[in-house]
């Protein structure tokens, strides 16, 4: 069985137009208690739909810019915290920094009690390698007072001396330096020391030549200068013995060294001014210079 | 010729309507229920309705105690539909039918006024039922006697007569 056509529909659709206009007009005549037609009720109760959607739209669109507001002030305030989390990251890298320097200076003060006068601190600023020369640079020349020949003394213990100065800037020739030799003495235990010459590998250490085989030499016997080269002070770590092995001929030993001071691992350094003539022949420590 | 028809009965029933309250009478015929049926016999259910609706607001306007403009053409307009129906589905000949048919259509009218008070004041005001019935039994009985006259040959009746008197 069809559905009826809108047109077979004809008269329930004209009764439904005409009740509904009888509807409103009685609904227009009506008041109810509160002095409200039936018909303005009706029509508030139909339009209430699209009144709560107005509504909520507004209200939608005053979220939306309040939430735009808060989001623009959110970022000013997070563009103002980043900077100051940066400046205070900054300031607590500086702070680490200098409590690093406190406590390197500590150290330096422990290795070194008694400092000479005319003793520089400066900070190394680089690390060059080049072939089998090995240098570093201060961030301190001869305004600051630095000299020629002036030993370089890091935390673990000797570590070079100048070869050229600047105005604010000093060149270090490592002892790692193919070119570069200190006086030092062997201690094997409790025995007093046999001299002998470090010489840098140009390889980042030092070897020792020449030490009779008959000698008693074993890794970790410790390396202090002697003070008898005319360049370093004595009595200052230099390093400690790597490894032992005869040489070809079978009369000495060849031995590695492994440099007290790691030019690498430190940042800051004192400078002692260069050794004096007087000083070479006696052979004085340290403590014996001030 | 059907808006002619309508015209002339709704002011027959309005000068019914006020001659029989001048009179007193009680329970009174509806006789603008009557003009409405009248437009609905054969099914025709939109003549019907546009005579519901003149219908209603005449009685509305000149009878109704609330004057609620309206009220009657809605419950005439909603008749009439259903009056078409009927007549359209069915087929009603007797007047003795015709009759009941109006006695039921007026007690539509009353629940449809009934239901309509009720929805637009808030008043719950069923009909004296007395009255109620009374009325749909003088409109049933009135609507049936008007619907056997409608049927009477009256012209072939006058036409014999005519003759007889010649011969």
């Amino acid at each position: 069985m069809a559905a009826p056509t809108l047109a077979e529909r004809r008269p329930e659709i004209f009764l439904a137009a005409l009740l509904s206009l009888c509807l409103v007009t009685l609904s227009l005549q009506v008041r109810r208690p509160g002095g409200r037609t039936v018909g303005e009720g009706w029509l508030l109760v139909a339009v209430s739909p699209f009144v709560d959607v107005v509504v909520s739209v507004r209200s939608g669109f005053r979220e939306i810019g309040t939430w735009a507001e808060s989001r623009r002030a959110l970022r000013v305030e997070n563009r103002a915290l980043t900077a100051e989390v940066s400046q205070l990251r900054g300031e607590l890298l500086r702070l680490r920094d200098a409590e690093e320097d406190k406590g390197r200076l500590l150290e330096l003060f422990g290795a070194l009690p008694s400092p000479p006068p005319g003793t520089v601190p400066a900070r190394l600023i680089a690390v060059e390698s080049s072939g089998p020369f090995y240098t570093a640079l201060l961030d301190r020349g001869a305004s600051d007072g630095l000299q020629l020949d002036g030993v370089v003394l890091a935390r673990g213990g000797l570590l070079g001396r100048i070869i050229a100065l600047g105005p604010r800037t000093a060149r270090v020739q490592l002892l790692s330096d193919n070119t570069a030799a200190v006086g030092v003495l062997l201690t094997h235990g409790t025995r007093s020391g046999r001299a002998a010459v470090a010489k840098g590998d140009g390889k980042g250490s030092m070897s020792i030549e020449y030490v009779p085989t008959i000698e008693p030499v074993e890794p970790n016997d410790r390396l202090v200068s002697t003070g008898t080269d005319g360049l370093y002070p004595g009595g200052l770590p230099v390093g400690r013995v790597a490894s032992v092995r005869r040489n070809k001929a079978a009369l000495f030993w060849e031995i590695q060294v492994a440099a007290a001071a790691d030019p690498h691992g430190e940042s800051l350094v004192f400078v002692l001014p260069p050794l004096r003539k007087s000083d070479v022949t006696s052979g004085p420590s340290v403590a014996e210079r001030r | 010729m059907k808006t002619l028809r309508v015209a002339v009965g709704l002011s027959l029933a309005v000068l019914a309507t006020l001659a029989l309250g001048a009179l007193n009478v009680p329970a009174p015929p509806d006789f603008f229920l009557l003009v409405v049926a009248d437009m609905a016999r054969g099914g025709a259910a939109v003549p019907a309705m546009l005579a519901g609706l003149p219908a209603g607001l005449l009685q509305d306007g000149l009878f109704s105690p609330g004057r609620l403009l309206g009220l009657h053409a809605f419950s005439k307009i909603l008749v009439g539909y259903l009056l078409a129906t009927v007549g359209a589905r069915t087929v009603v000949e007797k007047p003795v039918a015709v009759g009941g048919l109006l006695t039921g259509a007026v007690l539509v009218e009353a629940a449809t006024l009934t239901f309509l008070i009720w929805v637009l004041r808030g008043d719950f005001l069923p009909p004296a039922p007395l009255p109620l019935a009374a009325r749909a039994l003088t409109t049933g009985v009135f609507g049936g006697l008007l619907y056997a006259a409608s049927r009477v040959p009256w012209r072939q009746r006058r036409e014999a007569r005519r003759r007889v008197r010649l011969n």
